[in-house]
């Protein structure tokens, strides 16, 4: 393998650090005792302290987290069968054309899906709280997941269900034997996508979260405004943490299956 | 008794017609070939046979039940895809006994039935490797063992062989065949080479553009084409326009050669088949035929050298025998080398020529 030249490495040393930058500033005056991020005093807990202390904190994270896994779940199941459906669309501007609908969603400004889902929920009568949240967490993580497995889908040869069937598979054994395991690595990327934008999705949420229920992004921003409070720096150390276990796990059990088909045994 | 019986089948995709009007029988334990060029329909019939497609027209039928429209589940069938088909996530062993499994089948029955699939296509020992540590001609074994294993009254093997290079591919010819005389179960290959079809087969179809144009031993129809296409189609031939003059005599370029067809009405444009390795090179004086030398290529075995007659038709020898370009030669070949083909003759009317002048044969 060539050396990478000195520019390349200076280059992405310089971008990483002004990406990583701010957040370990936060991370930094986190473990700062005084409650201002105004100059660092001497290392403590105390922010750490207060935000376990902190149930109305604690009980939102819970929220947010199920919120995620739920609306990631059922997402990725929608998806996936909304990705097999698209796939056997034999005709072509149609299949096209549902595509760009799905595409649509995605591009479209969180702010307008949130106000438009405001304006759903209150023509429906359905009261704002955990299940409007749930309801459009679910609807903007299965475009996201629809595009992630549907090139597993393509990739999948026809051949391989026909000889599912051919030794003497019912339509259920191909699909839950054949089919499902060869598009798993999609399944798994679109989990993990959707569950990442649930989590930090604040635009949609902001619109649909009633009284009495809110979800990290909203509530840490809705703390800001009254001044900020060391108690967040803490708490994002914490997601920080959090997000890069997650990483891990998704490069441990979702890139490694995949790449095992390349050269490398 | 036949095991599985085609009937006027048709079948087409929206406007498409991909066979028009199939008929043919296949008897157990034998090993035939499908064979015609890409877009005939083969593997069209392959698919009807194994139930991933069903016939809009004709019947088919399996140990004398119309099958149809029966799933392809429920087929007693099983098929080596061209691309293999073999399950990415799971490894040797669990590929084979994949049949064996939904047949909720014992444990140590499974054990036994799939080394003694993996021992018959000499792949002993490699149960538990992954498919990505397994090479092309070794994917395509454990795809001949996962079919196997299932003991299938008849085998279908799609282009099974077009992905292997040259050399693997003659092996597995051979062992295709050894296995096939070995389990004496029904294989159809399909393919489009023919030298493959030659080498394999106990029968041959030859499909063109969805009905078959002949039927036979590799022997017959190399010998004895019915049509320009399946002369064409199969080996390499000289095909020239030739009048029948009498029984046993046939007239090219006006010239007559005694032949050993009959039959034909005296008088009849025919065309005449002339294998090029039945041609030999002589000097003028002997040959039956004046040509001159147009080119030669040298290609191991043989110079395939291109000549013209006086009458311009362009015949091709095949010779052990080195030539000179530009060289007026003769040409020589014994009657038994004439082959008359009638126009629009079918099989039937065919047959029955034969045995007018032959007696009872084939």
């Amino acid at each position: 393998m060539k050396k990478t030249s000195t520019l390349s490495k200076l280059y992405l040393t310089v971008i990483l650090l002004v990406m990583y930058l701010p957040i370990f500033y936060l991370i930094y005056y986190s473990f700062s005792s005084g409650d201002t991020m105004d100059g660092f005093r001497h290392f403590s807990w105390t922010h750490y302290q207060a935000l376990f202390a902190d149930t109305r904190m604690i009980s939102i994270v819970l929220n947010t987290i199920i919120i995620a896994l739920l609306a990631a779940t059922l997402a990725t199941a929608i998806g996936t069968s909304g990705a097999l459906l698209i796939e056997r669309i034999k005709r072509r501007t149609l299949r096209q054309n549902v595509l760009v609908l799905n595409n649509i969603l995605m591009v479209s400004p969180d702010v307008i899906i949130g106000a438009s889902f405001l304006i759903f929920f209150t023509f429906l009568g359905i009261k704002l709280g955990f299940w409007s949240v749930l309801l459009s967490h679910i609807a903007f993580c299965i475009p996201i997941v629809v595009l992630m497995v549907l090139p597993k889908v393509k990739e999948l040869p026809q051949s391989l269900t026909d000889a599912a069937y051919d030794l003497g598979a019912t339509r259920w054994q191909a699909f839950s034997q054949v089919t499902i395991p060869g598009i798993m690595d999609g399944i798994k990327a679109g989990f993990f996508m959707a569950l990442t934008y649930s989590l930090d999705d604040f635009a949609v949420t902001f619109f649909v979260t009633g009284n009495g229920f809110s979800t990290l992004s909203v509530e840490i921003y809705s703390r800001a405004r009254q001044g900020i409070d060391l108690e967040i720096n803490a708490l994002s150390t914490v997601m920080f943490l959090v997000s890069l276990l997650l990483v891990y796990v998704y490069y441990r059990f979702s890139v490694k299956p995949s790449s095992k088909g390349g050269v490398v045994k | 008794m036949a095991i599985l019986k085609f009937e006027g089948v048709k079948k087409q995709f929206g406007d498409n017609v991909i066979l028009k009007d199939i008929n043919f029988e296949i008897e157990e334990g034998k090993f035939y070939t499908i064979l015609g060029p890409s877009g005939s329909g083969k593997t069209t019939i392959l698919r009807l046979i194994a139930g991933f497609d069903y016939p809009n027209g004709g019947s088919i039928y399996f140990a004398g039940k119309q099958i149809n429209q029966l799933p392809a589940n429920q087929r007693q069938v099983n098929t080596v895809f061209q691309d293999y088909a073999l399950f990415p996530n799971l490894n040797v062993f669990e590929n084979i006994a994949f049949g064996l499994r939904l047949k909720r089948m014992k444990k140590k029955e499974i054990q036994l039935r799939v080394q003694e699939a993996l021992a018959l296509v000499h792949l002993a020992g490699y149960a538990h490797r992954e498919l990505d540590e397994l090479s092309g001609g070794q994917k395509q074994r454990v795809a001949i063992a996962r079919a196997i294993v299932n003991r299938p009254k008849v085998l279908l093997l799609d282009e099974a062989l077009s992905a292997l290079d040259h050399k693997l591919r003659k092996e597995m010819q051979s062992e295709l065949r050894q296995l096939q005389r070995q389990l004496g179960i029904t294989f159809i290959f399909v393919t489009h080479d023919q030298e493959e079809a030659l080498a394999m087969s106990d029968q041959i179809m030859i499909i063109n553009e969805g009905l078959i144009e002949q039927s036979g031993s590799p022997v017959d129809i190399y010998d004895e084409p019915l049509n320009h296409f399946v002369a064409d189609f199969i080996g390499e031939s000289n095909i020239i326009p030739a009048t029948m003059v009498r029984d046993f005599a046939v007239a090219i370029n006006g010239k007559e050669f005694i032949c050993v067809d009959a039959g034909i009405t005296p008088g009849e444009q025919v065309e005449v088949v002339l294998r090029p390795e039945d041609l030999d090179i002589t000097t003028v004086e002997k040959g039956k035929l004046t040509a001159t030398v147009d080119s030669q290529l040298f290609r191991g075995v043989d110079y395939q050298i291109m000549v013209h007659d006086t009458d311009g038709h362009e015949w091709k020898i095949n010779s052990i025998h080195k030539t000179t370009v530009g060289k007026q030669i003769g040409i020589t070949f014994d009657p038994e080398d004439i082959h008359v083909m009638r126009k629009n003759e079918t099989q039937a009317e065919f047959d029955a020529r034969l045995e007018s002048y032959q007696g009872v044969e084939a």
